[in-house]
């Protein structure tokens, strides 16, 4: 009894807060819009006051269902009475600030000086145009009833976790369909692998034709992180170095492939394919350069003066001091384009192109993970003395795992830059090098299906949001800290890992013998 | 020191670090006699502009570089989010002067006059108040919500969610308050652009006011942080955590209490040079958190992350090469950052533990 209450209450405190932020960010407005364009019942940009309460039921719903949560398995009318409890503590929470910038707008003040979202028409909307007392008890009371009916929804189908059940089962099911007699029978059966990669070829061939170039476009854009991410997952992933300059190298890359090709401002006109070779080679030098003195470093200091790198590289482009060789912030244009027969490139054959890249990335890095050196890289990830003690070169290995991976990181930059056709030194900021390591952590350290997944979440999916455009960054940045409580080891973790993972209702180890 | 020498094993790296060295010093030293006897390009006057600057600077960078410190000393991650805390502490002084200059001063005060400039004092002690307990909110939330339950995870998994933080704080700050640049209400005693002028040379050079009252005050800060972390119980217990956290359970410490502490002293810290940072410079928005972050966290590893002295001497440090560094080697002011990271590049070569940092054992690397 007191623990669903206190369940119900801080449930109630959570959402009430988000509520508050979700207004105070324009959300509701937009939810109810999207809302409105989903079922089509926005007239002429008028969005019937309805939808805002459609978005207030769902918040309710959510509301409930957490403050169900947490009783586990419990009596209805327990259940009933924790969302009861949430819903109105939310109410009251919501109560408050419709009424207090409701009272304000409505009194002439000028709210959105200082909180741009709380223009007076929003607030009228949010008010459905009514008085804020009317508005705000109408709040409290459709928070409290959707709050009761998802605690009782909850309570009827008794969810929990049944987003990581369901993502677990439908793993475990696909990886016992791989490893059932006939079916590896079959995947073992050299005709039959020929056929399945045969068929997989002519789609991956058919589809960037009938996407359009939208599509490719963020296709593209994804295989190019993926190539990154592969290359990364070399040096974070396999060998354990924490390296957060990487874009250092796709910088490298891209300028030299521009500064080959583009007619200003050298005008070398190099071979195209011949520069591709140069910028892998010049990114992998560039490697070595970082590598040398600095890989006897270790973690966090790694980090951080990979990070300063990157930084270095980027300014040094941009400044006066290299203008003459990169042209500074105005960065190269007409970076060179790859012919196909006397034809330019289009977007399908760039995305043929790294189709066949990421291929054939995917072929090399899952080689090298189970050649030797792979093993030695992984046992210096594991424990680097033990490793040296059993006579790996753990200096060489480290070195050769940058140089690899500053390697992949060069034929992406090259690519990046001859498919967009410029590139300039703000493309190569340090959310590029976040942006991959989050790719090779989301998807699972060490796994190369994790990386292609992981740049299809990270990249992709915020392509596909573009409704949401303003809110992207801010789901994703929430996402990522959700994702590493809920779920560390990544969406598709490497098989042979040895994290521990840290569940959330069994608190880790380390954390039950420190309270003991 | 002989045996050493002779144990010495010459590897690749380490004739690429002692190349790198002698190059150098030798352009060091070269550039250095240049400055003081060739071309004479910036008077006594412009060095000591360099040095008033660097000064106020790198107090604000060792402010927040103890916050580094601090959690990296106990939790050994990098709180990547810490610069965002300093940016919303920003914002809360900012919203505290506005409301202090709407509101009307009572008569007695004078004529006209609103709160902040008859009783500027107190409306600054408020403002950073203000500004400090903001900071030192977040940093206690982030902790509960964003680090607490990673405790023993990999090295990576939290600083990966303290990056997702970072995103987050950033995006919302933009959302909630708009993108567009703010300009900080200073009260008129410390307005911006007056100060003391000081003859230096024969010429004159301003001491802003802003500039000095940052200054001491980050002084100040750093001087009551150092008492209490050598000189009281919860300074005693911090250390006793960062050493070993099940010796201190052991002993009766509660580690998640000190934990949350430390995070809200980090937190108070970050928003006071927050708060510095906007009557300072003036203009800000929601980036304002993100280079000063990596660079205090520059100058945190600078000093030897972990060690509280090495931070204080790390911003410090940092700020001055950042203002005198490009007219030292005779480069461009836009290369200043570059000369920072190289020089962090060049002292993790040489003393890869920092420069006041011991040799870390292998659990806490």
């Amino acid at each position: 009894m007191k623990t669903i209450l206190k369940n119900g209450l801080r449930a109630g405190i959570t959402f009430g807060i988000v509520f508050i932020f979700l207004l105070l960010i324009g959300f509701i407005n937009v939810g109810s819009t999207m809302i409105g364009d989903i079922l089509g019942t926005n007239v002429q940009d008028q969005v019937p006051v309805n939808n805002l309460l459609i978005t207030l039921a769902i918040l309710g719903l959510f509301t409930g269902i957490t403050a169900k949560s947490g009783c586990g398995e419990c009596k209805w009318w327990m259940a009933l009475l924790g969302g009861l409890t949430a819903g109105l503590v939310s109410g009251i929470l919501a109560w408050l600030a419709i009424w207090i910038t409701g009272t304000l707008s409505v009194g002439g003040a000028e709210l959105q000086t200082y909180l741009p979202n709380l223009d007076p028409e929003d607030m009228a909307f949010l008010r459905f145009y009514s008085t804020p007392s009317a508005a705000a008890n109408t709040y409290l009371i459709y928070l409290s009833l959707s709050s009761l009916a998802g605690a009782g929804l909850a309570w009827l189908l008794s969810f929990k976790n049944w987003f990581s059940r369901g993502w677990d089962t439908a793993k475990t099911k696909v990886s016992s369909w791989f490893e059932d007699k006939n079916v590896s029978d079959v995947i073992h059966n050299p005709w039959a692998t020929a056929v399945i990669l045969a068929i997989v070829g002519v789609a991956l061939y058919f589809l960037p034709l009938t996407w359009g170039s939208y599509w490719n476009y963020i296709m593209g854009t994804v295989a190019i992180y993926i190539l990154l991410g592969l290359g990364l997952n070399i040096i974070v992933g396999y060998s354990g170095q924490l390296v957060l300059g990487y874009v250092a190298f796709f910088a490298t890359g891209a300028y030299t492939f521009a500064l080959l090709t583009a007619p200003t401002p050298h005008g070398i006109g190099l071979n195209l394919w011949l520069a591709v070779g140069a910028s892998v080679v010049v990114s992998t030098l560039t490697g070595l350069l970082l590598g040398l003195p600095i890989l006897n470093l270790r973690g966090d200091y790694l980090a951080i003066v990979t990070l300063g790198f990157g930084e270095i590289i980027r300014i040094l482009i941009k400044s006066d001091l290299l203008t003459d060789i990169t042209n500074g912030p105005k960065g190269v244009t007409n970076v060179g384009q790859p012919n196909w027969f006397g034809e330019v490139f289009n977007d399908v054959n760039y995305m043929h192109l790294l189709m066949l890249l990421v291929l054939i990335g995917l072929f090399i890095a899952k080689r090298l993970k189970d050649s030797g050196t792979g093993r030695a890289w992984i046992a210096i990830r594991e424990d680097q003395t033990v490793a040296q003690a059993t006579g790996i070169n753990t200096y060489g290995s480290k070195i050769l795992a940058l140089l690899l991976g500053a390697a992949f990181a060069g034929l992406a930059g090259a690519l990046f830059a001859s498919r967009n056709q410029f590139t300039g030194p703000e493309d190569f900021t340090l959310m590029v090098s976040i942006n991959v390591l989050c790719i090779v952590i989301v998807g699972g350290m060490g796994s190369l299906p994790g990386v292609v997944i992981g740049a299809f979440v990270l990249k992709g999916l915020p392509e596909l949001l573009r409704e949401l455009e303003d809110y992207r960054l801010l789901v994703f940045g929430a996402l990522l800290v959700v994702m590493m409580i809920v779920r560390p080891e990544g969406l598709w973790p490497a098989a042979s890992t040895h994290f521990k993972q840290p569940s959330k209702k069994q608190p880790s180890e380390a954390a039950v013998e420190v309270k003991q | 020191m002989i045996n050493k020498l002779k144990n010495l094993k010459l590897t690749p790296g380490l004739i690429l670090r002692i190349l790198v060295g002698l190059g150098v010093l030798v352009f060091l030293g070269w550039r250095i006699y240049q400055t003081a006897f060739g071309e004479g390009t910036y008077g006594p006057d412009t060095w000591m502009r360099f040095l008033i600057a660097g000064l106020v600077i790198g107090g604000m960078y060792a402010l927040i570089a103890i916050g580094y410190t601090l959690v990296y000393g106990i939790l050994f991650m990098i709180n990547f989010a810490h610069g965002e805390v300093m940016m919303l502490g920003t914002f809360a002084g900012y919203f505290a002067l506005e409301a202090f200059a709407a509101i009307p001063a009572p008569a007695a005060a004078g004529p006209d006059l609103n709160f902040l400039n008859a009783y500027p004092v107190i409306a600054l002690i408020l403002t950073f108040l203000a500004g400090a307990g903001t900071s030192a909110l977040v940093g206690l939330l982030l902790e509960r919500i964003a680090y607490r339950p990673l405790r023993g995870a990999p090295r990576l998994i939290p600083l990966i969610s303290a990056i997702g933080a970072s995103i987050f704080l950033q995006n919302a700050a933009q959302l909630l308050f708009g993108p567009q640049r703010r300009q900080y209400m200073n009260p008129d005693i410390l307005w911006r652009g007056m100060g003391w002028m000081i003859p230096v040379g024969g010429k004159e050079v301003m001491l802003t006011y802003t500039g000095a009252f940052s200054f001491v005050l980050s002084i100040l800060l750093m001087v009551a942080l150092f008492i209490l972390v050598k000189r009281t119980k919860l300074g005693k217990s911090m250390r006793a955590v960062a050493e070993n956290k099940q010796a201190a359970a052991l002993m009766g410490i509660d580690v998640d209490s000190v934990i949350s502490k430390t995070f809200i002293i980090s937190g108070i810290l970050a928003g006071a040079a927050g708060v510095m940072w906007g009557i300072h410079n003036g203009l800000f928005n929601h980036y304002v958190g993100f280079i000063p972050g990596i660079k205090a966290f520059t100058a945190a590893v600078l000093g030897g992350i972990g060690n509280i002295p090495g931070a204080m001497m790390g911003g410090m440090l940092l700020g001055l090469l950042e203002s005198m560094g490009p007219a030292l080697l005779g480069l461009d002011f836009q290369l200043k950052d570059v000369i920072a990271f190289t020089i962090l590049i060049l002292v993790l070569i040489f003393r890869p533990s920092g420069l006041l940092g011991e040799a870390l054992t292998e659990e806490k690397v």
